[in-house]
């Protein structure tokens, strides 16, 4: 069996030859691992994707508009027709579409519509039931309907865009029900409880990034890497409080945890990780220096040493940056 | 196995929230099944009035163990017709209040300390609100009051006649 080393070397020799194409190794490396790189990895949004998105977005902002204004006005049967109603037809809409090769890249546009419009068709429908809307145990219930109806569209069509809502709403189902069962208990029931949920929110977001990044959902991992390491470092900085109310354990961890993903950004080659963690790092350098250093040191020098600090970050982020995540042109 | 061992990072971050669901469930049922529940009463007044001057009012409290009347010294400005509180005894296995006369209730051997012999205090509930995914507030919630002791709390069903909660006072353990 020949080693990873003299099958590359072996590729690079037919392809100076110019006996096998860079298709010929796609389609190779497709079968045997059953991941369609060159097609949907390197897939980005086009403006005709983006404008379909936006107008999606403005077709939501319309129904919800329309309810707003005519909520008085209108009965029961027309408010969930212009919203279940609306969001039902447009997911069937989106399945129309997306038979056709033709169409298909308009579908995603109406299960946009559908994923925004059906939580408040539900709303709708249970406020006209006589549920306490604003209830906890009534968003893990929505939330929990428009949870399922995403991961099952997704197991079934595999579309990106039920992937990202299926991680929307299983994130609201996951901190209403958190709160529906703490109800109003004395106990857990704090910001510090609010806080840990936002930690391990974004570490599970950065963990499904990752596995995203390296299969046909790799689109997604850009959103769930920002928004996981803006929760994740945000929540351990919120976390290590303030003086004199200050948790020793999250201040002496953060730095640990910046560092950590300052170096993760190179070997997942993330640009959001590298600007976070700067960003990150540098609000924990002006906090611990105005916590600790402004009365033992004066608040102007400590100032000074923060600013210095926030220098050499920006330098150090700045180089990593130009030595391993910009793209060789 | 093995399709755990391949989507590893998967398989982990689609477990973290549901992790937490069970030990969130667990840290609030669990303790309960192993701790000896609250078991003595306790005596409180509540003033049926909407007004926060009458429910603020502490009519009521212990001296030597025996409950007592103080003697109210209404402000010379303004008119405030406030009702007596109502004494009630709060019977903390069956989780109900029983309403008591004030000559009942002086017969009662009292210990206002804040913690009772086993353990519990009564104290406000708390009230996280908010919609997805602004969750964060989070305040007393002063129409609610716990039993709260030994990692466990027990929502109280007690009378709060007043407008404001603060209609409530707790006056004392009822001792044996």
């Amino acid at each position: 069996m020949a080693t990873k080393e003299e099958v590359l070397q072996y590729i690079k020799t037919l392809a100076e030859q110019k006996i096998i194409t860079k298709e010929d190794i796609d389609t190779a490396y497709e079968a045997g691992s059953g991941v369609k790189t060159n097609i949907v990895l390197n897939k980005k949004l086009s403006i005709a994707n983006i404008l379909y998105y936006i107008g999606g977005g403005i077709v939501f902002l319309g129904i919800s508009i329309l309810i707003y204004q005519n909520w008085s006005t209108f009965n029961f049967v027309t408010k969930v027709l212009a919203t279940l109603g609306s969001g039902i037809v447009a997911y069937f809409i989106g399945l129309l579409f997306s038979r056709d090769e033709r169409t298909e890249t308009a579908s995603p546009a109406f299960y946009l519509i559908f994923a925004l419009v059906a939580p408040i068709g539900l709303y709708v429908v249970f406020d006209n039931a006589g549920f306490d809307v604003g209830s906890y145990g009534l968003q893990s219930l929505i939330s929990g309907i428009v949870f399922s109806a995403c991961l099952l569209s997704y197991i079934i069509l595999r579309k990106n865009i039920f992937a990202l809502f299926s991680i929307i709403f299983g994130t609201w189902l996951f901190f209403s029900l958190t709160s529906f069962i703490v109800n109003d208990s004395p106990y857990l029931n704090d910001s510090d409880f609010y806080q840990y949920r936002i930690f391990l929110t974004g570490l599970s977001y950065i963990l499904l990034g990752y596995e995203f990044s390296k299969s046909e959902r790799a689109p997604l991992s850009g959103f769930l890497y920002g928004f996981g390491i803006l929760g994740f470092l945000g929540a351990a900085l919120s976390l290590g409080g303030w003086k004199p109310e200050q948790n020793i354990f999250w201040e002496l961890i953060f730095p640990v945890l910046v560092f950590g993903t300052l170096f993760l950004s190179v070997s997942i080659k993330s640009k959001a990780f590298l600007t976070w963690g700067t960003l990150f790092l540098m609000a924990y350098i002006l906090k611990i220096t105005s916590e600790y250093f402004s009365s033992g040191l004066g608040w102007p020098l400590a100032l000074v040493i923060a600013g210095l600090s926030m220098i050499g970050v920006g330098y150090m982020s700045i180089s990593i940056k130009n030595k391993y995540l910009s793209s060789p042109s | 196995m093995e399709i755990i061992k391949k989507n590893i990072t998967l398989v982990l971050g689609m477990s973290i929230p549901i992790l937490m669901i069970l030990f969130v469930a667990g840290s609030i049922y669990l303790p309960g099944l192993f701790v000896k529940p609250p078991s003595i009463n306790f005596l409180y007044s509540s003033v049926d009035s909407g007004d926060y001057y009458c429910g603020d009012i502490q009519q009521y409290s212990v001296q030597n163990g025996q409950l007592i009347k103080n003697e109210i010294k209404h402000p010379e400005k303004g008119i405030y017709m406030c009702d007596e509180p109502k004494l009630f005894i709060q019977d903390v296995v069956k989780n109900e209040s029983k309403q008591i006369s004030f000559d009942e209730a002086k017969k009662l051997n009292l210990d206002n300390s804040v913690m009772s012999s086993d353990g519990f205090e009564v104290v406000y509930g708390s009230r996280g609100e908010g919609f997805f995914p602004f969750f964060f507030y989070s305040s007393t919630n002063y129409d609610t009051r716990y039993l709260k002791g030994h990692n466990i709390s027990k929502k109280l069903n007690i009378q709060l006649n007043g407008v404001y909660s603060y209609s409530f006072h707790f006056i004392g353990w009822i001792k044996n």
